[in-house]
């Protein structure tokens, strides 16, 4: 047993040999990197906040065995006592995670079960862990079974075979993925990335031998694993927690996070510059000395500071930067971190801002004729009131406005990033903005051409509100300020365009049928009349046959004679029915119908008739003749 | 035992059934275009609201030589979400082309953009009616930038009044200032399908932030747009925001307060609501309409003719459904109208809620020929709903014409007694019994 663990010792100064000479090969490649490379820095780490909402997030209560070893694990790397009873550790608990450990386990269970017994404080039976792991080591290939026997060796004090392992830190390495020269991460994910780190480091302390990472490669890690500020998984939280505790305290690189407190402003009210120096769990680093390397102003690329230290004060590292009187305006600064050799992008750029305060001055308004520009009367307005008269100005004139920005502080006249002239028209909504520009002597002129600058009105005659806006980055107090009325009045006032786009959506007016109104007709009494002319003649018929004696004496009731009227009637309502209902095929069929049977009928009667006359006529003849003899 | 067997096949049909109905959509396809894969992790919040919706996503980077949104005249997804502001060029075989062609064949796109945006989002934005201002350039607001601003003032705090007023598009009105940093858009005038949805205030403009203003920035004041939409003529939804921070993890998380002295401090911003109302109608969850039965028939009668006559009393009804989480319910809306046309429109009338559908009785109007019965619904942030159906209109028939008017009581009379005369002269002609002369 003891000849065992002497061999492992014996390995594991070899392999520190090697990795010593591949560490230093690594730390000049990475000064090399330096000069061609300059200053990657940290862009993302976890701020107090983010810190807080780890931790709220890995204080769910436990159900499993993960969820526990998430749990109580990854709250000790934050910083809290679990031990302390602000998590409750049953015997039930103690008693899962003691069955876990036994050679039937997979990689994932040992190495759980064996970082929640050490973090709780528990006997931890070593051998055993060692005898199931080390059968399971090269077995699988994948960056998470690797990542967790790097992990698990590191728990297992010096009793595993380093060597072996050891290489795997720097195989998994060459399998990172770079993205976009900022980020630096497996493609299984974040988890994995995260939980490499953590073994990464916890192996090399254990070895104590450096790891095998470039400085770019350290912060695109802390870039990577850190970016993510929301967490899917407890288990994804843990694994950034445990990412954070490796990068915050190992023996080898800590990552330096630089960050002003607040804006990165400086100005007259808050002359010092107020550096926040901590790790990418926030945590302040007390030990670190902070310098400014350089200090230049943006614009004009002139050195305003050179060497000078930062002091500690209460955690945070002041420097009073209004001492050495800069303009308003970004500078950059080069800011080194010393004090401790583990420090990593511990040399910093840093955009400062000075900022000032703005005063208008001698704003005056006038309108001005175009045919003769003289003898116009000015009007002088105050910040931050507003013209007491409104100004109108029709075709002919134009509309002139003329001020000037001065800092407050120091009274020199500023020209800032937005200096803009904004005129609304309350009743419309519309706004219109114009570019004030200053000329050589920074004095601000804005003429408004009434004639020329119609159409950017649409030509809407009307009262518009003159604003004045003035602001910039380096500027602590911007203006918004109503300086006037004025009444614009355009010549050819066109009826604005009513149709607007955004019609497209709403419902479109109603349209009722106009119904074709029926045509008025002549009074009745003219055709009543005519209706009784008309009808005259028949009843004059009626009375000339009266008088005259006609009668049907004649009539047979034969049914031949009674058949055909009857048929010659329906004929005739036939037509009354034609007229008020039916198409005419149907006529024509009840017309062949009615027709033909009272053509039959018709026939047979007169047959009758003609049969009873030449009767008559016979019998008549006789008798002539008999009177005649 | 074979009876059982029945049951349980009808069982399991009525289950599809249910299933069938309960995933009407959002099962859509989704290629998500990164810069890189980080961006996964660093919006992982938007996405998995998106996935715990039901969306397939996958994850590409911008120029992963494998890409491909077409495939032998077919498209591959439903929805792309372009995240990939500084893509210079699409790889495999996208492009501005083919993105064109998969709005114009109904996908829908949603684009963020940010100060870094490269030449083929610019493109697409023109080919959608939306002008980029140029690379390099910010949103800035001086009057309304956030506390944590940087020093540039381009972390904008954008009012909710300066959102759109279409709850199907930006979700519930809602107090939340929203945090933006992004390059700002122009909307192109002639382009009336391009909604303002989200704009920046009076005070804002867009430039470069490290140099002087030289000429008259790309869009200033109300003009800018931090977020625009489109619904092409084809329902294809495009959302473009100039910022692609918006959707990260950390603008939903952020606290934000403006910096101007007294201005009160939210907890949290709306970016996260917006956003996910913004997915919502972009990916066709919200605001899709569709026609149900459509009948008509005359008042009093249950089925439609084979032709209207003039001046008919017609009866229309239609239904109208809107999707509603996976489901399609009756859509409750008191501005649709009808329109009934031949060329132009004779009749526009507004419909009525009546039960499940909507209806309304009208008259023909007394002019014969083909119209139609048109629907057509186009509101802010709907889909644009359509439906006509043709009827013929004939004149009146022979018999349908007035029989007996005053004015012609002359001609009915002589006619008449025309017929009177004829029938009684007949009778007497045949039947009269002349006296004997010879009396």
């Amino acid at each position: 047993m003891l000849g065992v663990s002497g061999h492992f010792c014996r390995l594991t100064g070899w392999c520190v040999a090697g990795l010593l000479s591949a560490g230093l090969l690594g730390l000049f490649l990475l000064s090399l990197a330096l000069v061609g490379a300059q200053a990657l820095t940290p862009s993302h780490h976890l701020s107090l906040s983010d810190v807080a909402r780890l931790h709220s997030f890995l204080s769910q209560s436990f159900t499993d065995l993960e969820s526990a070893y998430y749990s109580i694990v990854g709250l000790t790397k934050l910083g809290a006592n679990v031990a302390d009873q602000r998590i409750p550790v049953s015997n039930e608990t103690r008693d899962i995670l003691l069955a876990a450990v036994s050679e039937d386990s997979t990689v994932a269970q040992i190495h759980r079960a064996v970082g929640a017994l050490s973090s709780l404080g528990l006997p931890l039976a070593s051998q055993e862990v060692v005898a199931a792991l080390t059968a399971r080591i090269n077995k699988e290939d994948n960056v998470m079974a690797i990542t967790l026997a790097l992990h698990t060796a590191a728990r297992l004090s010096a009793q595993a075979d380093f060597v072996g392992i050891l290489e795997e830190i720097e195989d998994l390495t060459a399998r990172l993925d770079d993205l976009g020269g900022v980020y630096l991460q497996f493609e299984e994910g974040l988890e994995a990335t995260a939980l490499f780190v953590t073994a990464a480091y916890a192996l090399s302390d254990h070895v104590d031998m450096e790891p095998p990472l470039k400085e770019d490669q350290v912060i695109q890690l802390v870039n990577s694993i850190f970016s993510k500020k929301s967490w899917d998984s407890l288990a994804e939280a843990f694994s950034v927690a445990s990412a954070a505790a490796a990068f915050s305290s190992n023996r080898f690189h800590v990552p330096v996070i630089v960050s002003a407190q607040g804006p990165a402003t400086v100005s007259h009210s808050q002359p010092t510059l107020q550096l926040l120096v901590t790790d990418v769990l926030s945590q302040p680093l007390a030990s670190a000395s902070v310098l400014v390397e350089s200090a230049y102003a943006v614009a004009s690329k002139s050195v305003i500071l050179s060497q000078a230290p930062f002091t500690l004060n209460d955690g945070v590292f002041e420097l009073n930067f209004m001492s050495s009187q800069p303009a308003s305006g970004y500078y950059q600064f080069t800011v080194a971190v010393t004090g401790d050799s583990r420090l990593i992008a511990n040399h910093v750029e840093l955009k400062v801002k000075v900022s000032t305060e703005v005063a208008i001055t001698n704003m005056d308004l006038s309108v001005v004729d175009k045919d003769q520009s003289i003898g116009t009367k000015t009007t002088r307005v105050d910040y931050p009131s507003k013209a007491k008269s409104s100004f109108t100005a029709d075709s002919h004139q134009n509309f002139a406005m003329s001020f000037q920005l001065v800092d407050v502080n120091t009274g020199v006249e500023l020209t800032p990033h937005q200096t803009f002239v904004r005129l609304h028209n309350q009743k419309t909504g519309q706004e219109v903005v114009f570019v004030a520009e200053p000329d050589s002597k920074n004095l601000y002129k804005f003429e408004l051409d009434t004639a020329e600058r119609k159409s950017e009105f649409d030509s809407i005659s009307g009262t518009y509100s003159l604003y004045l806006i003035v602001g910039d980055a380096t500027l602590e107090n911007p203006i918004l300020w109503n300086v006037a009325d004025v009444v614009l009045k355009f010549l050819d006032e066109e009826a604005p365009a009513t149709v607007q786009p955004k019609t497209l959506y709403v419902p479109k007016p109603e349209i009722q049928h106009l119904f074709r109104k029926p045509e008025k007709k002549p009074p009745t009494v003219v055709s009543n009349t005519f209706t009784a002319l008309v009808l005259s003649p028949f009843l004059l018929l009626l009375i000339l046959w009266f008088k005259l004696g006609a009668n049907i004496s004649n009539f047979s009731f034969s049914p031949s004679s009674i058949l055909f009227h009857i048929g010659h009637a329906a004929m005739l309502g036939l037509m009354y029915v034609y007229w008020t209902h039916l198409n005419m095929f149907q006529t024509l069929k009840y017309l062949a119908i009615i027709g033909s049977l009272t053509f039959l009928a018709g026939n047979r009667m007169l047959a009758q008739k003609a049969v009873k006359r030449i009767a008559a006529e016979q019998s008549s003849r006789l008798a002539k003749y008999r009177s005649l003899r | 035992m074979a009876a059982f067997g029945l049951l349980g096949n009808n069982v399991i049909l009525l289950v599809s059934l249910a299933s069938m109905l309960q995933c009407v959509s959002a099962d859509g396809k989704t290629l998500v275009l990164l810069d890189n894969l980080n961006i996964r992790d660093t919006h992982s919040i938007f996405f998995r609201s998106l996935a715990d919706r039901g969306f397939d996503l996958t994850f590409k980077t911008a120029d992963d030589p494998s890409l491909s949104l077409i495939k032998y005249g077919q498209f591959l997804y439903d929805h792309l979400i372009i995240f990939s502001p500084s893509v210079e060029d699409f790889g495999g075989n996208i492009n501005v082309e083919t993105i064109t062609s998969f709005i114009d064949g109904g996908g829908n796109v949603l684009v963020a953009a940010s100060s870094d945006i490269g030449d083929p989002l610019r493109e697409l934005g023109s080919e959608c009616g939306i002008e980029f201002d140029e690379e390099k350039t910010a949103v800035i607001d001086h009057h309304n930038y956030d506390v944590s601003d940087p020093g540039e003032h381009t972390l904008i705090v954008a009012d909710p009044e300066n959102l759109l007023k279409a709850p199907t598009i930006v979700g519930k009105p809602t107090n939340k200032p929203i945090l933006f940093k992004g390059v700002g858009m122009v909307a192109d005038p002639d382009n009336p399908l391009v909604l303002d949805i989200l704009t920046g205030s009076s005070t804002s403009y867009s430039f470069f932030p490290d140099r002087p203003i030289s000429q008259y920035p790309h869009a200033v004041g109300k003009n800018t747009l931090l977020i625009a939409g489109l619904q092409a003529r084809n329902n294809a939804r495009v959302v473009f925001s100039g910022s692609l921070h918006f959707f990260s993890d950390a603008f939903f998380n952020s606290a934000v307060q403006k910096a101007t002295p007294g201005s009160q401090r939210h907890e949290q911003t709306g970016n996260m609501e917006l956003a996910e109302a913004l997915s919502r109608w972009v990916f066709k969850e919200a605001g899709v309409l569709r026609v149900g039965a459509v009948t008509h028939h005359p008042v009093g009668e249950t089925t439609p003719p084979a032709a209207y006559t003039v001046t008919d009393l017609v009866e229309y009804s239609i239904v109208i459904e809107m999707l509603s989480e996976g489901r399609w319910v009756p859509f409750d809306g008191d501005d649709i109208q009808l329109e009934f046309v031949r060329i132009d429109p004779f009749v526009r009338t507004y419909l009525k809620k009546n039960g499940g559908k909507y209806s309304v009785k009208f008259k023909l109007p007394d002019v014969y020929g083909v119209f139609q019965f048109k629907v057509d619904y186009n509101r802010l942030g709907y889909t644009h709903l359509y439906s006509s159906t043709q009827v013929s209109v004939r004149p009146l028939q022979h018999t349908q014409y007035e029989r007996f008017i005053p004015s012609a009581y002359p001609y009915y009379a002589s006619v008449f007694s025309m017929m009177a005369g004829l029938f009684v002269f007949s009778v007497v002609f045949l039947h009269m019994k002349e006296k004997e002369k010879s009396d």
